[in-house]
């Protein structure tokens, strides 16, 4: 520790990819302090609510024993919506809960996960102090050397900026510029309540197991999609937006997802539950794009969210996982390179080692995908079409399939050839 | 002698606890430690009215004599009402008597060997029923009581000499200017709360009380923090209680501790900009909506009403 | 040196509640926080020490949830924070808290002040401040909202329903404090920091030389249940302010009340 520097590390923000990071950090024997502003870890947290298993494995196996999940994802679902009709597909998998715990995964509730995420912390002798916010960061010729809170300066010889998306740190920094609004989109979610026979009842499910479900066309054309997760006593459901979008259509966030939950597929699900909760949070949606060019500067490393390290699928975000490794990866590359100013350039090459970037890369391809506006109304409206005319039995003599499907086709307003390209822009991106 | 010993500060208060002690059947006790007062209170029908003499003029003192007496006569209760003194009095005597006691009890039934209470917890959100069958104090909320005169010949008044506490003594009294209200009364009252940005933005709502002929009153904070109003003016569990046929508030969220004081009005209105304001559960008519563009309305229409 | 306690108490949060369909309350998902008014004798504590030169400390007496506010009290500026740990506290009354409060002030000793708030924002009974004086065997002052000291005694303004009183108190003594008499600071990173720091005590009963049983409520809790309240909660729809305004005065004629 340098003469003026009070830590080794100060973490800002205490979500999965600080949290991992203060874990490994304060195991190896430093002087770590995160700081989170919210009353406690995961209280202003918001998530769908899916994390992977393989990442926290990956922090530390031990970790996976006593984790503060809700249930283990047994069934991956995909509902499509159009107007009040629907289809649900299931995909259930035994190999899904049986086998290799780290190739599972599971529903969590944040502010369960992250306090327990912050005690592991703890224990292994990181200092957590919530309740206070980071304003700004002390930065000498160049360097940053500490943060500044309300009246009070703490230094480190590293900080790691946690903070999250649209990363206060990552601006102070200079390394963002304001968010640019195409890249982030605005998530809103509910957690209602149900008792745990009822969730299981309505989602056919063993106890402990849970369904994970993506919903498409909820967002009347809006780019975007919802999501459902079963916890145990709760579900959480939701849906992410492009905000300029809503602007556009004329719409209300809150209008929107209203109609889902009313939604003949849906509400069935979430009847006489109670809303314990709601909240809105930003979502980056960009992908590899919408990462900043670089990850840090002397002194500062960006991680998680506030590196942009989400990936938007269609079908899941990912984004606690990608946070935990780079988490991992900010604490490997930290105690392994002893050259101050080196641990930057470290810390990209752990990043690529433990294969975030790589994936990061990859999913270049879903996010043109997901930029085509049909993909949020014509298709779901194309799929429907396509299962009403094949369960239509009205006792008129039926039409070939083919030219019920061309029906359904001119129906949902979609051109041969729009199909073709983004056909191929989806065959590419996989 | 076994029984119920009553006392207030507050002549009213001392006089209608008289009658509550009485419902027991049992024998009314009342103290005082002012000659004038017992004479004024025999005609509420005590059994016995004992003076205690001592060399404090704050009853507060008198506690340590108090759990004395009461121990020596082997009394059941004693009945406090919830004024400043008369709680500090009452949980001060509990202490001595190292008995148990019932702060502001909102109802008391007197069975055959012992009393069911109830009173309010969380703020007023919950109601907490407790069964007192030892020796007790209890605190009855000075508002909820009304006192009843009653012919009794047999008052004895008897008067003790004895030590009050010397430890705190008076050094003064400011009586504050008080611009008599009395919101207990009020038939209708406008009630601003927090939502009011700014000291002179009391007009509008005074305004609005004028054209309505109701009282004005407002939250704690507009109150206590910002001081726009006396303190008299405030509504909840710590100020004042309201039984009026309209309540209608301006900005206010509706907090249980406020809520607590507002329950027995006939209408509630309440207008508020947050519709998810816990005010609208507890209100009859609710406006979501800026106060700063009903309240002109408002004035408006009922002007033209 | 002595040492000005401030008495504070872990509480569930009142936001945090949860009313069953037949009215039971359920408060196992409450948050636990400083009662409100407490943070307001801590702040006390802390500026008369500065004053006096004395020593602030806290008490408090709790179950085991009551751990987690030993950090946020001593963020708060005492020095020293002490814990009666006993399951017992979840079902204590006034004269239990009282009990219990007052056998650890006496454990802790060498006090010159005890600070409690008027009430606690669970009980709002009003009572546990007095009743510990009386068991100390010391003067109380309630309703305070001015504290200076004089020589060996202590100055304070009180609010009765009437008017301010002022009256000196000998030391020790018990304060019961109303929340004007001061506003208390959200405490910064470094307050934070050093709370970790700073010395905490607990105590069991027995260390204190009392029983389970002494501990036991005195009144016995027979209900407890959600306060029903049965209002129309009708919201007045309009196009604009003016027409809610409009139905507002409709529904208030039709009342009969204007
Ligand atoms: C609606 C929605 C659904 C999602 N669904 C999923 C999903 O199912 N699965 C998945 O893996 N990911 C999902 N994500 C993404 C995931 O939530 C994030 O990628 C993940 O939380 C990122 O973790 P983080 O630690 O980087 O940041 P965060 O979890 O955002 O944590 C940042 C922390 O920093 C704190 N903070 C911020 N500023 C300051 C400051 N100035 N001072 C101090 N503290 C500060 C915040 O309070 C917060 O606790 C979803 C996101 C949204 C919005
Ligand atoms: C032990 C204890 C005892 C208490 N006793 C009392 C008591 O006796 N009495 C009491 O009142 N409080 C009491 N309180 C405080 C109480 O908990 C609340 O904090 C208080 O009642 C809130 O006052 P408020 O509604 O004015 O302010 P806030 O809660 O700040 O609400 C202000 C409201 O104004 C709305 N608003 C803002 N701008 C506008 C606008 N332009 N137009 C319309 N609406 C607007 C906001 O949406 C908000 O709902 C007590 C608290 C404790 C802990
Ligand atoms: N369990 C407790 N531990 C510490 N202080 C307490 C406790 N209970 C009550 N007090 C103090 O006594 C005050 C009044 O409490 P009450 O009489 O319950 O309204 C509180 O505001 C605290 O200062």
């Amino acid at each position: 520790m340098g003469e003026e520097s009070q830590f080794d590390a100060i973490v800002v923000g205490a979500g999965p990819a600080g949290l991992a990071c203060a874990y490994l950090l304060a195991k190896a024997g430093k002087a770590v302090l995160v700081i989170e502003r919210g009353d406690a870890p995961g209280a202003k947290n918001v998530t769908g609510g899916r994390i992977y298993a393989y990442a926290l494995n990956l922090l530390d196996k031990d970790l996976l024993d006593d984790a503060a999940w809700e249930r283990k994802v047994s069934h991956e679902e995909i509902m499509i919506i159009d107007g009040n009709r629907s289809i649900t597909m299931d995909y259930h998998d035994p190999s899904l809960t049986e086998g290799d715990e780290s190739l599972q995964s599971y529903t969590i509730l944040r502010a369960v996960f992250d306090q327990w995420l912050a005690d592991k912390a703890e224990e292994m002798g990181a200092m957590v102090v919530c309740g206070i916010r980071v304003d700004d960061l002390i930065q000498r010729e160049g360097r940053v050397v500490g943060v500044i809170a309300g009246e009070d300066e703490m230094y480190a010889e590293i900080v790691i900026a946690a903070d999250g998306v649209n990363s206060l740190m990552a601006q102070k920094a200079g390394l963002i510029s304001d968010i640019k609004k195409e890249t982030v989109g605005v998530g809103v979610k509910e957690v209602i309540e149900l008792p745990a026979k009822t969730i299981e009842e309505r989602f056919k499910l063993n106890q402990n197991q849970g369904s994970a479900r993506m919903i498409l066309g909820c967002t009347q054309g809006i780019h975007g999609g919802g999501f459902l997760y079963t916890n145990q006593e709760s579900i959480s459901l939701g849906c992410v937006f492009m905000p300029q979008e809503i602007v556009q259509h004329g719409k209300q966030v809150h209008d929107i997802f209203q109609e889902l939950k009313m939604h003949p597929a849906v509400y069935p699900l979430i009847q006489d539950g109670e809303t314990v909760e709601y909240s809105a949070h930003l979502v980056s949606e960009a992908g590899y794009r919408g990462m900043p060019a670089k990850l840090y500067k002397e002194g500062l490393l960006l991680v998680g969210d506030s590196a942009g390290l989400v990936i938007n699928t269609g079908y899941s975000i990912r984004g606690m996982d990608l946070a935990l490794l780079s988490g991992i990866a900010a604490a490997r590359a930290i105690l392994g390179e002893s050259d101050l100013s080196q641990i930057g350039p470290a810390y990209l090459a752990e990043l690529e080692k433990i294969c975030l970037l790589p994936t990061m890369r990859l999913s270049v391809g879903y996010n043109q995908l997901l930029d085509i506006p049909r993909i949020y109304s014509n298709y779901p409206q194309l799929a429907i079409g396509v299962m009403q005319r094949l369960y239509k039995v009205d006792g008129q003599i039926p039409q070939n399939l083919k030219k019920q499907v061309m029906e359904a086709i001119n129906e949902s307003g979609l051109t041969v050839w729009q199909m073709l390209k983004d056909g191929l822009k989806g065959v590419r991106s996989i | 002698m076994p029984g119920i010993y009553v006392y207030s500060d507050k002549m009213k208060q001392a006089a209608a606890l008289i009658g509550l002690a009485a419902q027991s059947g049992k024998e009314v006790c009342c103290i005082t430690m002012d000659s004038n007062q017992a004479q004024e209170l025999k005609q509420y029908g005590p059994d016995r009215i004992i003076i205690l003499n001592g060399n404090s003029p704050l009853p507060e003192n008198y506690a340590e004599s108090i759990a004395q007496l009461i121990k020596k006569e082997q009394g059941e209760l004693f009945l406090v009402a919830s004024t400043v003194r008369g709680r500090e009095l009452a949980a001060k005597t509990a202490g001595y008597l190292d008995c148990g006691m019932v702060s502001d009890a909102e109802s008391l039934v007197f069975e055959d060997k012992r009393i069911i209470s109830s009173r309010l917890m969380y703020g007023g959100s919950v109601v907490q029923k407790a069964v007192i069958s030892q020796l007790a104090v209890v605190t009855v909320p000075a508002g909820n009581l009304e006192a009843v005169q009653k012919e009794n010949a047999q008052v004895s008044i008897v008067s003790l000499e004895v030590q009050a506490d010397p430890r705190v003594r008076l050094i003064e009294t400011l009586a504050v200017k008080k611009d008599k209200i009395d919101l207990a009364a009020a038939e209708k009252v406008v009630c601003v709360g927090m939502g009011l940005d700014k000291q002179e933005d009391i007009k509008m709502a005074e305004e609005l009380a004028q054209v309505l002929g109701a009282e004005i009153a407002c939250t704690r904070g507009i109150a206590e923090e910002r001081q726009w109003l006396p303190v008299e003016s405030y509504i909840g569990i710590s100020g004042a209680k309201i039984k009026p046929s309209l309540y209608i508030s301006m900005g206010v969220s509706g907090q249980v501790q406020h809520v607590v004081g507002i329950r027995d009005s006939k209408i509630i209105a309440a207008v508020d900009s947050n519709e998810k304001a816990p005010i609208f559960r507890a209100a009859d008519y609710s406006i979501i909506g800026d106060m700063y563009e009903i309240i002109p309305l408002l004035i408006e229409e009922l002007k033209n009403a | 040196m002595s040492r000005i306690i401030a008495c504070y108490k872990w509480v569930a949060d009142e936001a945090d509640l949860k009313i069953n369909p037949d009215m039971s309350v359920d408060l196992s998902k409450a948050k636990g926080k400083i009662s409100d008014y407490d943070k307001n004798a801590i702040e006390a504590a802390v500026q008369m020490a500065k004053i006096t030169g004395d020593e602030a400390v806290t008490l408090t007496y709790g179950s085991k949830k009551a751990k987690l506010s030993l950090k946020d009290a001593l963020s708060r500026g005492p020095s020293e924070g002490f814990w009666v740990n006993s399951e017992k506290a979840e079902q204590a009354d006034g004269a239990a808290s009282s009990k219990a409060l007052a056998a650890a002030i006496d454990k802790i000793g060498d006090y010159k002040l005890i600070i409690c708030a008027e009430g606690a924002s669970d009980t709002f009974a009003r009572q546990v401040g007095p009743s510990v004086a009386a068991r100390l065997g010391i003067p109380c002052v309630s309703s305070a909202i001015k504290l200076e000291l004089c020589e060996n005694e202590l100055k304070i303004s009180r609010k009765l329903e009437d008017g301010i009183e002022i009256v000196a108190a000998q030391l020790p003594a018990v304060v019961c404090i109303l929340p004007e008499i001061n506003r208390p600071p959200i405490p910064g990173l470094k307050s934070v920091l050093d709370a970790g720091k700073k010395t905490t005590r607990e105590y069991k009963i027995e260390e204190l030389g009392l029983l389970e049983s002494d501990l036991s409520a005195r009144t016995e809790t027979i209900d407890f249940k959600a306060y029903v309240m049965n209002r129309k909660n009708i919201v007045l729809d309009g196009e604009t302010a003016a027409d809610k305004v409009k139905a507002l005065v409709g529904s208030l004629k039709k009342e009969g009340i204007i």
